[in-house]
């Protein structure tokens, strides 16, 4: 199995966690796996990009049209970063906005990319947790079940990986993005 | 091999200091500098973990960190000192004489290259270093490759009686991968520490082919994964350095240090003269390259066919891999042909550009604010840190290496008052900058009365790395208390006459004292004078002073003229087009209140 992954977000939004979420749930389930972030000179609010290869890989690093999957924590960061993105890929993006330009909806079925749009500030918001629309969107991506990714593995890990009062508020966020995509109807690719 | 092995997500700058802690390290020193900051947290980590007793340091500058680990190594010591590759320039002097002794104990000098550069003024490759001074050099491709070879190169040094350098580079000391730990000596060796044995690992069979790669470092990595993406594993063999090998012919000024035979390179060889042809990947510099005793046979930088600066990445290692390729007809059943659709359908999509900045908050912009407005015209020699991005504010405009803010200051003063003019000069510089290299020459300002203004802003902490104490603060590496050694109290026994310690935030008084800076140098004849800018790095406290201000309503009162914008860079703000005015992004917005003074029209009110 090989799958390439790329969290897209900028400083502060919690796309390091999500990443290490990612490669640690990966590595928990027997498979190898590698991660390498880019993040600028210390700046809150600046563009964070990390990349996650799971599978038979010797370096962190992805090409371009050559990841399985783009997780955009912030919508400007997904057109940024949607070059990553090969053909039968799929995005998954934090946005307010129900309907892309059309030159990229074209250009996105063109290259049959399923595009899955999630709210994911809102629904953090719900549960008055505004900074774990990350979450949000972990799991509404758990629910398409990507092997190794299923809501199952992913919690354990984030059950690992935080703590106290939070733990628990992490994880009501992580079951809404699950329940949206669930009710949504979302056709796992 | 031992029942208690576990494994561990870490990064490379981690896996580096488990495998130095694993191999019996006892003190380690060293400066901070992106990419190798986090080895010392790491090593202080995994000494507490083992219950050891390593004693581990923030040195002032890199020379220090090396002659402090020399020093140990020469009493017989398991020894190591890290800094990024600009900072190994710093420690040069040591170095040149440390590679000849004999040491009782063992030295590893960890020096991390930074291809971009991303984070540093230059792009510089230790290897080409070391290799030019005969000093051995390891090279590993991955964290946990680097764990082995830290482990090796300390049991190396140790053996061999000689200094050893680790490079590693921002995308090995950055990655992430499961390390496996093992209990202190026992960690499996790699094939290369039995020196009488090949001192490369063969990624594939030497069967003769029309391409060979030879690869060192994370672009080994990344050419294994073209490799086996393009679908060439069966026609192009990679060939691995992990420890480099040994110059052939003498190059001028070198001298081996006599006390090493080094390793033959007989495996390396071979897979030379087993390949028609040779591609070799590297950064940053054209060491392998240089090496290979075969000009005509070798593909590199030397031919343009590797971009001769600049990180080497994965798109371009590929399209260099299928370049080559066509050009010897050798077949790549897997092409990649970029699809022009992408770039077309964004250029009708507008997404804000993120280049570096100040954090929104930032004490810095306030005093690069005060600066530019004081003397607008001024000349501002900078430095390096985070305030380096007061470019973007007008009031940095140079940024050579640690120090010489005030070193090119003088020079400014003297090139100016030689040619009979009188242009103000304002020079800038952080808190650890100005211990790591500025005291020499205040020192030598001072003594020839350099007239110039230097404000040093101090933000308690070395930001730009990850918050390392600096000496001020009187905390070590390992949280522990100290002794506390405070900027002013220096400056004054130099005998600077003007003095001033400020709050950047108070903006009135700080523009105002830089007028009186520049005042009292025309008048007196005499420089430089000093204003320290004192304030804490926001996200270093950042509870202690957000919201000072009540939020500005510029959405209202705002006439759009852009003003804020120039002056200020923050990331906060954001320029509406459609409504002409100025939007805050309240997420990011520290209410810091500088802004406001920026602006002529809009006077928030402090808050009680």
């Amino acid at each position: 199995m090989k799958l390439e992954i790329v969290c897209a977000g900028v400083g502060g939004r919690g796309v390091l966690l999500a990443s290490t979420i990612l490669i640690e749930t990966a590595i928990s389930n027997g498979h190898h796996a590698l991660a390498a972030d880019e993040y600028g000179m210390s700046q809150r609010g600046g563009s964070v990009v990390s990349l996650v290869k799971i599978g038979d890989f010797k370096s962190p690093l992805i090409g371009k049209e050559n990841a399985d999957i783009l997780l955009a924590f912030e919508e400007s960061e997904f057109y940024r970063n949607l070059g990553f993105l090969k053909k039968g890929g799929l995005a998954i993006v934090n946005t307010r906005e129900d309907v892309l330009p059309a030159e990229i909806d074209n250009m996105l079925s063109t290259r049959n990319i399923s595009y899955l749009p999630v709210k994911a500030d809102n629904v953090a918001a719900e549960k008055n947790m505004l900074q774990a629309s990350n979450m949000a969107l972990l799991g509404f991506f758990s629910y398409l079940a990507v092997e190794p990714y299923n809501a199952q593995t992913i919690r354990q890990t984030i059950r690992e990986r935080t703590r106290g009062k939070f733990l628990e508020k992490n994880l009501e966020v992580f079951d809404l993005g699950y329940a949206i995509a669930q009710d949504g109807n979302i056709r796992k690719p | 091999m031992t029942k208690d092995v576990t494994t561990e997500v870490m990064i490379g700058n981690y896996a580096i200091a488990r495998g130095l802690v694993e191999a019996g390290l006892e003190l380690a020193a060293a400066y901070p500098g992106t990419p190798s900051s986090e080895i010392i947290p790491g090593i202080i980590e995994f000494n507490r973990r083992e219950k050891g007793n390593i004693h581990a340091e923030w040195s002032v500058n890199e020379r220090c960190a090396l002659e402090a680990a020399f020093g140990a190594a020469s009493a017989g010591k398991k020894a190591a000192c890290m800094m990024k590759q600009v900072g190994l320039n710093v420690a040069f002097p040591p170095l040149l004489k440390a590679r000849r002794k004999r040491l009782k104990g063992a030295l590893v000098i960890v020096s991390c290259d930074d291809p971009g550069p991303q984070s540093s003024q230059t792009e510089q490759d230790t290897r080409l270093l070391a290799t030019l001074f005969g000093i051995p050099v390891f090279d590993p491709a991955s964290p946990k490759e680097a764990s082995d070879v830290a482990y090796t190169a300390l049991k190396y040094s140790a053996e061999k009686h000689i200094p050893v350098i680790l490079r590693s580079t921002h995308r090995v000391s950055h990655a992430r991968e499961a390390v496996q730990l093992y209990s202190p000596g026992v960690r499996p060796v790699l094939p290369m520490e039995n020196v009488s044995a090949p001192n490369v690992m063969p990624d594939t069979s030497y069967v003769p082919a029309k391409l060979g790669i030879i690869a060192s470092g994370m672009s080994y990595s990344i050419v294994s994964d073209v490799i086996s993406e393009l679908g060439l594993e069966t026609l192009v063999p990679v060939y691995k350095v992990i420890k480099m090998p040994q110059v052939k012919s003498s190059i001028p000024g070198q001298r081996l240090n006599g006390l090493e035979q080094q390793d033959e390179n007989l495996e390396f060889d071979k897979f030379i003269n087993n390949m028609d042809r040779i591609l070799v990947i590297e950064e940053t510099d054209s060491v392998l390259e240089a090496l290979i005793d075969n000009g005509n046979k070798v593909y590199g930088r030397l031919n343009g066919y590797v971009p001769d600066a600049g990180e080497l990445t994965y798109d371009i290692v590929r399209d260099v891999v299928e370049r080559i390729s066509a050009d010897l007809e050798i077949r790549v059943s897997n092409k990649f042909m970029p699809d022009p659709l992408i770039d077309e359908s964004l250029k009708g999509v507008q997404f804000p550009p993120r280049p570096p900045k100040l954090c929104a908050g930032c004490a810095h912009r306030a005093s690069f604010f005060a600066m530019r407005q004081a003397f607008p015209k001024a000349i501002f020699p900078g430095d390096i840190g985070c305030y380096t991005l007061g470019i973007s504010q007008g009031a940095v405009d140079t940024c050579l290496d640690m120090g010489s803010s005030v070193t090119m200051a003088s020079g400014f003063y003297d090139t100016i008052n030689q040619d009979g003019k009188s242009i103000p000069i304002l020079a800038s510089v952080g808190d650890s900058t100005f211990f790591h290299a500025c005291l020499p020459p205040l020192y030598d300002a001072v003594k020839k009365q350099k007239r110039f203004v230097l404000v040093i802003m101090d933000n308690g902490t070395t930001a730009m790395t990850g918050m390392q104490p600096t000496p001020q603060t009187g905390i070590m590496a390992d949280g522990t208390h100290g002794g506390q050694v405070l900027m002013e109290n220096i400056i004054e026994g130099f005998g600077v006459a003007f003095l001033r310690i400020l709050d950047p935030f108070d903006i009135s008084h700080m523009i105002n004292t830089i007028k009186e800076a520049e005042a009292y140098i025309s008048k007196n004849n005499n420089g430089p004078a000093i204003i320290i800018a004192r304030r804490e790095c926001l996200l270093f406290s950042k509870e202690k002073y957000t919201g000072m201000f009540d939020r500005v309503a510029f959405e209202e009162e705002c006439i759009g003229c852009k003003r804020c914008i120039k002056l200020l860079d923050c990331p906060a703000m954001f320029f509406i087009d459609e409504k002409h005015k100025i939007s805050v992004d309240e997420g990011l917005c520290a209410e810091c209140g500088t802004c406001s003074i920026a602006c002529g029209i809009i006077r928030p009110e402090k808050k009680a």
